[in-house]
C-alpha cells in the first residue's frame, strides 16, 4: 500500500482505538475497606443525583439550608405586585412539571400535583385566578424573571446562597433527602457503606432526578446510590424500579414560595402570601394536600432538630 | 434503462417495452420497501425483547407527545418565512455596491453562523429582556431559529443569485430596467429556482433543530415527551415516540419537496 494512501487510514484506526479504549481505562476504581473485612466494599462511592438540586449541594458539602427573612406588613402597598395581580385578576405562578407527586403533567396536558394545588389555593384566597407556566427548573432558581411570571410555588428550597435572590415565604412543607441504594447490591444500611457521606462520596449529575432512577432500571453500573428527595425515592420504588430506601433522612429542606427580588416591588405581595400559608397551615388545608399526594404522609410539620 | 434526468420526458418506445420498464420498476420498488419493513421490525424487535417497548403506556402518553407535533410545525413555518425573508435581504445586502449594507450583512452572516444555536435562543430568551425587549417563550424561540437559518441561508440566496446567468441581467438593463426592477423581475425568480433545494433541506433540518427550544420550556414535541417521560420513568420510550415523530415529519416534508422540484423542473424541457 502507497504511504499516502495508508496515512489517513492508519490515523482513522488510532482515533477509533483511543476512543473505544479511553473510557474503559478511565473508570472509577474504588477500593475502599479489602474485601475480607467489608462485604460491601465493592460498592463504588459515587452517588447520582439531579443537577442543581440541594441534594448536590449537600454532597459537595455547599448546602446551606436557611430560615426564611422576618416578613412585615409593609406600610404602603400602592404599586405593589399585589396590586397589579389584583387588576389583572391572574396570578402567574411558574412551575417546572417535571417532578411527581409535586408537579407533573396528566395525559390531556394539564397540571396536576401538590404544587400546583397549593398554588391553585393560594390563588383563591387572594381572589384571582392561577395560571401555571412550564419553565425549566435552573432558569426559574436563576432569578431575573424578567416580569415573565409572579411566583414560584415550586418546592424551592430556602438556602443561603438563594436568599440575595428571592425573597421567600415561611416554608409550606418540608421535604425530607433520602438515600436509596440498588436492591442487587444488598446494602440495608448507610452504616455498611465503605466510606462516609458527604465527605467520602463522589458526586455524578443527571438533568433530572428521575433518569438516576432510569439508569438504575436499565441496569447501568456506574454507580448504585441515589439521593433525591423521599417522595421521589418513593415514587421510583412504586414505578418497579430495584431501589431500596435505607437509613433516615439525611436532611430537611425548607420549601417555600420565592418571589423575584430583581422584580417589582412585592412586600406586601409576600406578606399577603405569607399570610395565606399561615392561614392553610392552622386551618388543615396543607396537611389534607400533603395526605393527599404524600401517600398519606404529613410533610408540613417543622422537622424537629 | 437509462437513468432520467428530472422532469425529461422518456422517448416513445414500443408498449411491449413500456411493461417491460413498468414491471421491473415495480418490483424495484417493492423490494425497497421490503427491506425498510424488514430494517425497522427488527429495530422494533429488539427494542421489545429488550423490555423496552410499553404498549399500554405508550397508547396512554403518545397521543399527548404526538400533539406537541403541530406546536413544532407552525414554529418552523413561521421561523422558515422569517429566515427566508432576511435571506432575500441580506443577500442583496451581501451583494451591494454600498460598504455599509455589505458590511452589516457580513457581520450578520459571519455571527450568527459562528455561534451555536443553542446560545441564540438564550440569548433571545434571557439577555434581550435586559435590554427592554421581552417576548414569551414561543417567540423568542421563533425568533431564534428564524435569525439562524436567515444567516444559513443567506449564503445559499447569495449563491443563487450568483448563479444566474450575467446575460439575463445584461439583457434586462439593455432594455432600460432600473437596476431594483432587474432584481425584481428577473434575476430573484431565476435565483428561487436555482435555491429551492438546499431551503428545502434547510427546512427538514429546521425541523430537527426546532428540537432545541425545548431548552426554554417552548411546549413542542420534546419538551412534551421529556415532561412526560421523566414523571413515569420512561424517558427512552418517550424520546422514541418524539424521534419517531420527527423523522415522519422530515419524511412527509421531503416528499412534498421532490414533488416540488420535479414540478420546478418542467421548465427545463
Amino acid at each position: 500500500m502507497h504511504l499516502r494512501r495508508a496515512t489517513p487510514l492508519v490515523a482513522a484506526m488510532a482515533l477509533i482505538i483511543t476512543a473505544c479504549t479511553g473510557p474503559a481505562a478511565s473508570q472509577p476504581a474504588s477500593q475502599g475497606a479489602s474485601a475480607t473485612e467489608n462485604p460491601f466494599a465493592d460498592v463504588p462511592n459515587i452517588v447520582c443525583v439531579g443537577e442543581a438540586t440541594t441534594y448536590q449541594a449537600w454532597l459537595e458539602g455547599t448546602f446551606e439550608g436557611a430560615d426564611q427573612d422576618p416578613i412585615e406588613e409593609p406600610a404602603d402597598s400602592t404599586g405593589d405586585l399585589l396590586e397589579a395581580i389584583r387588576d389583572r385578576g391572574v396570578l402567574r405562578i411558574s412551575t417546572d412539571a417535571d417532578y411527581a407527586p409535586q408537579s407533573f403533567l396528566e395525559p390531556d396536558g394539564t397540571f396536576v400535583g401538590f404544587d400546583v394545588d397549593v398554588g391553585t389555593e393560594i390563588a383563591e384566597r387572594l381572589g384571582v385566578e392561577a395560571e401555571f407556566m412550564h419553565i425549566d427548573w435552573d432558569i426559574i432558581t436563576a432569578g431575573s424573571w424578567q416580569e415573565r411570571w409572579d411566583i414560584s410555588v415550586g418546592s424551592m428550597a430556602i438556602t443561603t446562597s438563594r436568599k440575595p435572590v428571592f425573597a421567600f415565604t415561611q416554608p409550606y412543607y418540608y421535604t425530607p433527602a433520602v438515600l436509596a441504594v440498588t436492591e442487587e447490591s444488598g446494602v440495608t444500611d448507610p452504616a455498611q457503606l465503605p466510606f462516609d457521606l458527604p465527605e467520602g462520596a463522589e458526586v455524578t449529575t443527571r438533568t433530572t432526578d428521575a433518569i438516576c432512577a432510569e439508569e438504575i432500571q436499565a441496569g447501568r453500573e456506574e454507580f448504585a446510590l441515589w439521593m433525591s428527595s423521599e417522595s421521589t425515592v418513593d415514587e421510583a420504588i412504586q414505578a418497579e424500579i430495584p431501589l431500596v430506601k435505607i437509613g433516615e433522612p439525611f436532611f430537611a429542606e425548607n420549601l417555600s414560595v420565592a418571589i423575584d427580588k430583581a422584580g417589582p416591588a412585592h412586600d406586601a405581595l409576600l406578606f399577603e402570601i405569607d399570610r395565606i400559608i399561615g392561614e392553610m397551615h392552622e386551618d388543615g388545608t396543607l396537611t389534607e394536600l400533603s395526605e393527599k399526594w404524600f401517600e398519606g404522609a404529613d410533610l408540613t410539620q417543622a422537622p424537629i432538630s | 434503462m437509462t437513468n432520467l434526468a428530472l422532469g425529461e420526458r422518456r422517448p416513445a418506445i414500443l408498449p411491449a417495452i413500456e411493461a417491460a420498464i413498468r414491471r421491473r420498476r415495480f418490483w424495484f420498488r417493492f423490494q425497497y420497501a421490503a427491506v425498510w419493513g424488514v430494517l425497522i421490525g427488527f429495530l422494533l424487535l429488539v427494542l421489545w425483547l429488550t423490555d423496552n417497548l410499553d404498549i399500554p403506556w405508550i397508547a396512554e402518553w403518545g397521543p399527548f407527545i404526538v400533539g406537541g407535533a403541530w406546536t413544532t410545525i407552525l414554529v418552523c413555518v413561521v421561523s422558515m418565512v422569517l429566515a427566508t425573508s432576511l435571506a432575500v435581504i441580506g443577500s442583496i445586502a451581501r451583494l451591494s455596491r454600498s460598504a455599509i449594507a455589505s458590511g452589516v450583512s457580513g457581520l450578520y452572516v459571519s455571527l450568527v453562523r459562528g455561534t451555536p444555536l443553542l446560545v441564540q435562543i438564550y440569548f433571545m430568551y434571557l439577555a434581550l429582556p435586559q435590554v427592554g425587549i421581552r417576548l414569551d417563550a414561543l417567540h423568542a424561540g421563533i425568533l431564534a431559529l428564524g435569525f439562524n437559518y436567515g444567516a444559513y441561508m443567506t449564503e445559499i440566496f447569495r449563491a443563487g443569485i450568483q448563479a444566474v446567468p450575467r446575460a439575463q441581467r445584461e439583457a434586462a438593463e439593455s432594455l432600460g430596467m432600473p437596476e431594483r426592477t432587474v432584481m425584481r423581475r428577473v434575476v430573484l425568480p431565476q435565483a428561487v429556482r436555482i435555491v429551492i433545494p438546499a431551503i428545502g433541506n434547510d427546512f427538514v433540518a429546521m425541523i430537527k433543530d426546532s428540537a432545541l427550544i425545548s431548552a426554554i420550556s417552548v411546549g413542542e414535541l420534546l419538551w412534551r415527551a421529556n415532561a412526560v417521560g421523566n414523571r413515569n420513568f420512561r424517558t427512552l420510550q418517550a424520546l422514541l415516540i418524539a424521534a419517531a415523530i420527527y423523522w415522519a415529519l422530515t419524511i412527509i416534508f421531503s416528499f412534498f419537496q421532490e414533488r416540488l422540484e420535479r414540478r420546478m423542473a418542467r421548465g427545463d424541457r
